[in-house]
């Protein structure tokens, strides 16, 4: 008795080793971008979720909950706090608080960067628990060092990184440990916790909706294998009544459980769990032949009228239909054709597979092992898990950024598998095994079975070592760059960063007028909003694709015309990135075509895709370009002066490798060039003002420029006006 | 910082005009500068008109126009050196290079007021070429503005009526002739061009050397046309010199005097004090920002110069647009208190729309012939806290709804109380029937 308490207490203290190590691991690894850079906030996203933090944390909830941003989307504003994720921001100004509340006065700049490292501890710690309920702790503690290091978790959370994801992953695992718990044992704490979790998920990340659907979906498949229980009731009923009601206090959910399709499966299950269970009540009660003839009337019935019922109040628009994001999930051609706003997105394209190899290394093989040791003992549990794999391998296939909510039940079903494997193999308790009589034969057989579980207990921590030198550098490498600050090499081999976001938004934040609006296509919103601190038109949070067309017209119409849309928005500022100098492919020239078919989708008859290509159906931007390109505000602002850099005639664009000449480009009438970066990355015009005397500021910059040729008409001629009225 | 600047900027300004009441007569400087030709132009004929100057003390500077071309200043560096500028027709060819049309445009373009005169004498490329500018285009060399029915008997001037002057605000209307002799000028349709005064319909413009050569014919002709610019400084230009001479003097003179001062800015100046909106409570946007269907009240003062004072300027077709893109409301705004020297303007009380969005408060009243005058003021107008919507008790439709709530918890409840009480009872007599 006593030497197993002893035992117990050593397990508890290994196992709290265990989880110091793995935690340590999972912060070090994250931090390589604070190492590598600095300690800055990285990409788009995040940047808006710091603008909002710091909101937070200077002006209270109330305010915060109830923010009208008036220095986004101009002049529509938005309505930030009822269309935002507060997770996130509440989560990281409760922890400045605390902090602050035990004396230690962090910056909450730094709460913010540190944040997602931070919470990868308690991801790790959910997976154990999780992976726990699905075998043993064995496995538990795999999953949990694997999930620690997984390089597809931590593409979304290394330092700087301060995005929803870093919190929801977080979340989604407590939330599905605590839900395996509930349906286990039937507990309704267990349940409530799992609502409670929900509810965190939902105040979180807009991928709660996957939560929504992945329990109602275990619930049903559970009841059509006819394991319906008294537990699978009370954990479903429990879970579903508290987490609806506390989703619908999210401003930005507010009626879409009700309201929406998205939610309805969980709806429909809610229904059907009570009609199983009036059923197998029934059942009880009455004989089996009279209760099979009621259930099959009662089911096909039910079936029909939810069904009907359901295309009903979507067809009278009672429920929301599907959304375009849900669609673009199912047919991956959806979204390129209908709503090119989402197909734009870079993180809403299939995933290539190397990818998958890319982010989990040789998990991604003992993955389907894992589903498969698991369909060998079907408990309910292992059901949820399988439900999960299959679902999340098809959307991890169609969009890379679902790559995350795959990761973690990689790591749960590898971590299964090499469980199971160690399990056999590592176990050498035969060797001491006195029931078999020594002898050459056996002693042969012990040999053989020694080298054959060394031999595979060795190749696997081989994999093991190479999985963890693989994490570290693909995390060193690939995901900690915060692509604010671009790293690049000098001639001579020395690192060098590319610092012209951060140059062009200080100048912009130095120079301009507080009000002043800023144009430039929705990819730099967030972080002009938050780095220059000045009005944007659009942003990141792509609500208004109207609003977003407008500026995509702008930089597709010919100058005379984008200055009378961009005047009419008060626009003083113009941005555009171009990489053609210094080679970066990410710029506005490459994106073009987005905001070239975005704003034809909402004016068809004045834009035209087509008319931006060569005759032969390319997208040139040399000599051979079509006019329409060419008289293009994009084109012009981007390549503007371009041709100085070189010989004056034609520069190289070094993205598109095609000379630019510098006729092609012209004068700029309507903009004056007010900044380029370092790099030529960030580009800054102004718009002129209108000129004084009431011309055409076309023909007053031909003016200007015949008067500095000093051409004299001698001959004066009798001008040919219209009528004047 | 910024605020102190402007406050000194104020000051400065306030002060300027106290000088300005005391010594010119123009809202806006009165250095002027007058370029002439010496073989077109003897200034002994013109000595009212510059007498007339002298008198509302314009500071005079003169320069001639031989045969050297050292450019003419009319900026150091960047300053503006004058603030007046008289051409008068001139023949000299070095003159385009000594003040070229670009400086012309700069000088208006800096606020300078430009008097140009163009005769059948004299065109000056430069002077043409700015005016083209314009949107004006006045007859060249030898082309002269002709009408056999209004033509006095001695040296073929045109009688233009002055019934017929176009715009009020430049000079007004009277029941004298204009002695008319020179040039004309086609128009454009900028709207920034004031025509003053027309041709009459039978009149034509002919070049007097080759026959058939005509600039304009009937009422396409202009003889005098004003001109302002966004920035609100002037130009007039008027095709004949000998019309503001000694000679003419009697018949022109109080037409010249109107049409100068209006160029010069001494009439038919207007500024706003600044445009304000308050709550209708007198609350600030500052202290309480605006949320949807507030009611607010904007103010608006505007003064008038009339040559010595600034005067309350009497409107009442001054409006209000509230706008976000597309205006939501076109208001026009009722005369309502006066001091000595503005007239405010009130809207009343305006009902914010039921539209959360960044709005712009803005007057633009821009009026032919009045200097234009624009105020903005970009403010949010938010939309409603979670607080600020009516409880749902306050709605009488919700009271089915509370009714169905509040029902099912009590009906929950009793069914609990029942439940749990009679199941107790029962449990307990059957175990003690097992026993």
């Amino acid at each position: 008795m006593a030497e197993s308490q002893a035992l117990r207490w050593i397990q508890l203290l290994l196992k709290c080793t265990i989880f110091l190590f793995m935690t340590a691991a999972a912060v070090s690894s994250r931090l390589f971008s604070v190492i590598r850079f600095e300690s800055i906030i990285h990409e788009f996203d995040p940047w808006f979720n710091f603008r909002a933090t710091k909101y937070l944390v200077n002006n209270g909830f109330y305010k915060f909950l109830n923010w009208f941003d008036d220095r986004t989307w101009y002049p529509l504003g938005r309505v930030t706090g009822g269309t935002l994720y507060p997770g996130l921001m509440a989560t990281s100004a409760a922890v400045w608080h605390g902090l602050h509340k035990i004396g230690l006065p962090v910056d909450i700049r730094n709460v913010c960067v540190l944040f997602a490292p931070a919470f990868s501890g308690v991801t790790a710690w959910a997976t154990y628990h999780l992976t726990c309920e699905i075998k043993d702790s064995g496995a538990g503690l795999l999953a949990a060092a694997f999930i620690a290091i997984a390089p597809g978790y931590i593409s979304r959370s290394v330092a700087g990184s301060y995005d929803n994801e870093a919190i929801a992953i977080t979340l989604l695992m407590v939330t599905f440990m605590f839900w395996i718990k509930a349906m286990k044992t039937g507990s309704i704490m267990h349940s409530t916790f799992a609502a409670l979790f929900y509810f965190y998920m939902v105040s979180a990340w807009g991928g709660y909706v996957f939560i929504t659907n992945l329990i109602p979906l275990h619930v049903f498949i559970l009841i059509l294998m006819g394991r319906y229980s008294t537990r699978l009731y009370s954990a479903y009923t429990t879970w579903y009544a508290i987490g609806t009601l506390a989703s619908m206090q999210i401003p930005f959910v507010g009626f879409l459980p009700i309201r929406s399709n998205d939610h309805m499966a969980a709806l429909g299950v809610f229904g059907l769990i009570q009609i199983v269970a009036l059923g197998s009540f029934l059942k009880a009660q009455v004989s089996w032949q009279k209760f099979k003839t009621v259930m099959v009337v009662s089911l096909i019935f039910l079936l029909l009228a939810g069904v009907c019922g359901l295309f009903a109040l979507t067809y009278f628009g009672y429920i929301a239909p599907w959304t375009g994001r849900f669609y673009s999930l199912w047919d991956t051609n959806y979204a390129k054709i209908h709503i090119p706003i989402i197909a734009s997105v870079s993180e809403h394209q299939p995933t290539a597979w190397p990818a998958f190899f890319f982010d989990t290394q040789f998990l991604i093989w003992l993955f389907p092992a894992g589903v498969f040791l698991l369909f060998l003992d079907l408990k309910d549990e292992h059901i949820f898990i399988i439900a999960y794999s299959v679902l999340c391998s098809y959307f991890a296939g169609v969009m890379v950024r679902l790559m995350l909510t795959l990761t973690p039940i990689i790591c749960v079903c590898a971590a299964v598998t090499i469980s199971k494997l160690f399990d056999i193999y590592a176990d050498f308790s035969f060797w001491s095994d006195k029931s078999l009589e020594p002898s050459d034969s056996s002693n042969k057989t012990k040999i053989m079975t020694l080298v054959t579980k060394l031999t595979v207990c060795g190749s696997f921590l081989g994999y093991l070592y190479l999985f963890v030198y693989h994490c570290t550098w693909v995390t060193s490498n690939a995901y900690s760059s915060p692509s604010v600050v671009l790293p690049s090499r000098n001639q001579d081999g020395s690192m060098a960063l590319i610092d012209d976001f951060r140059e062009a938004y200080y100048w912009l934040r130095m120079n301009s007028a507080e009000d002043a609006k800023v144009a430039s296509w929705w990819d730099y919103g967030y972080q002009i909003g938050g780095m220059a601190d000045r009005t944007t038109l659009v942003d990141n949070n792509t609500w208004n694709n109207t609003h977003i067309a407008i500026v995509g017209k702008a930089m597709s119409s010919p100058q005379e015309k984008a200055y009378e849309i961009l005047r009419q928005h008060d626009v003083d500022y113009v941005l555009v990135i171009f990489g053609g100098l210094i080679g970066f492919s990410g710029d506005d020239i490459n994106k073009f075509l987005w905001m070239v078919r975005i704003s034809e989708g909402i004016w068809p008859d004045e834009i035209k895709e087509r008319e931006y290509f060569t005759p032969s159906g390319e997208y040139r931007m040399d000599a051979l370009a079509s006019q329409t390109m060419k008289d293009s505000l994009m084109y012009k602002l981007s390549y503007y002066r371009f041709a100085s850099l070189f010989n004056g005639i034609e520069g190289m664009d070094r993205v598109r490798g095609q000379k630019i000449r510098d006729e092609d480009v012209g004068n700029l009438d309507y903009f004056e060039e007010a900044f380029t970066s370092e790099n030529w990355m960030v580009r800054l015009y102004k718009l002129k003002d209108l000129d004084p005397v009431g011309r055409e500021l076309h023909s007053a910059g031909e003016f200007e420029r015949k008067s500095a040729r000093s051409q004299k008409k001698r001959i004066v001629k009798r001008p040919s006006l219209d009528l004047r009225v | 910082m910024e605020f102190r600047l402007s406050y000194v900027l104020k000051l400065l300004f306030a002060w300027i005009q106290v000088i300005a009441i005391a010594q010119a007569k123009s809202s806006s400087g009165s250095k002027t500068l007058i370029v002439y030709d010496q073989r077109v132009t003897a200034l002994e004929e013109y000595s009212v008109v510059f007498n007339s100057l002298k008198d509302r003390s314009f500071d005079i500077h003169y320069t001639a126009i031989g045969n050297d071309s050292t450019p003419i200043e009319l900026f150091d560096g960047e300053s503006r050196d004058y603030d007046k500028l008289i051409i008068f027709p001139t023949r000299s060819r070095h003159f385009n290079r000594q003040l070229p049309a670009n400086k012309l445009l700069a000088f208006l373009n800096n606020g300078g007021d430009v008097l140009a005169m163009t005769s059948p004498d004299g065109v000056a490329d430069n002077v043409r070429v700015f005016l083209n500018q314009l949107g004006i285009y006045p007859s060249p060399k030898n082309f002269v503005l002709k009408d056999y029915m209004h033509a006095t008997d001695d040296d073929n001037s045109l009688l233009l009526s002055s019934s017929s002057i176009l715009n009020e605000h430049v000079v007004t209307k009277g029941n004298y002739e204009l002695k008319y002799k020179g040039s004309a000028a086609l128009l454009d349709n900028s709207e920034l061009i004031i025509p003053v005064l027309q041709a009459p319909r039978t009149s034509f413009t002919e070049d007097s050397q080759k026959a058939n050569e005509k600039w304009t014919v009937g009422t396409q002709g202009y003889a005098a046309v004003s001109f302002q610019s966004l920035y609100n400084s002037r130009v007039s230009w008027v095709g004949s010199d000998s019309f503001f001479s000694d000679r003419s003097s009697s018949p022109n003179s109080q037409f010249v005097d109107e049409l100068m001062k209006w160029t010069f800015s001494e009439k038919s100046v207007l500024k706003s004090v600044g445009g304000s909106h308050v709550h209708l409570s007198g609350l600030d946007y500052a202290d309480v920002p605006y949320k949807i269907n507030d009611q607010v009240v904007y103010k608006i003062g505007l003064s008038e110069w009339n040559g010595e004072f600034w005067v309350p300027f009497m409107a009442d077709d001054v409006q209000l647009e509230l706008r976000m893109i597309d205006p939501y409301y076109r208001i026009t705004l009722v005369p309502n208190t006066s001091t000595d020297c503005v007239q405010y303007y009130s809207s009343g009380e305006i009902n914010l729309p039921d539209h959360h969005g960044i709005f712009t408060f803005s007057v633009n009243y821009m009026r032919s012939g009045l200097s234009f005058v624009s105020e903005r003021d970009v403010k949010a107008i938010r939309h409603l806290a979670n607080d600020e919507y009516p409880r749902s008790w306050e709605i009488t439709n919700s009271w089915v709804y509370l009714t169905a709530i509040y029902s099912v918890i009590g009906a929950w409840s009793i069914f609990v109380v029942l439940f749990l009480g009679i199941q107790g009872r029962k449990d307990v007599t059957v175990e003690k029937k097992n026993n």
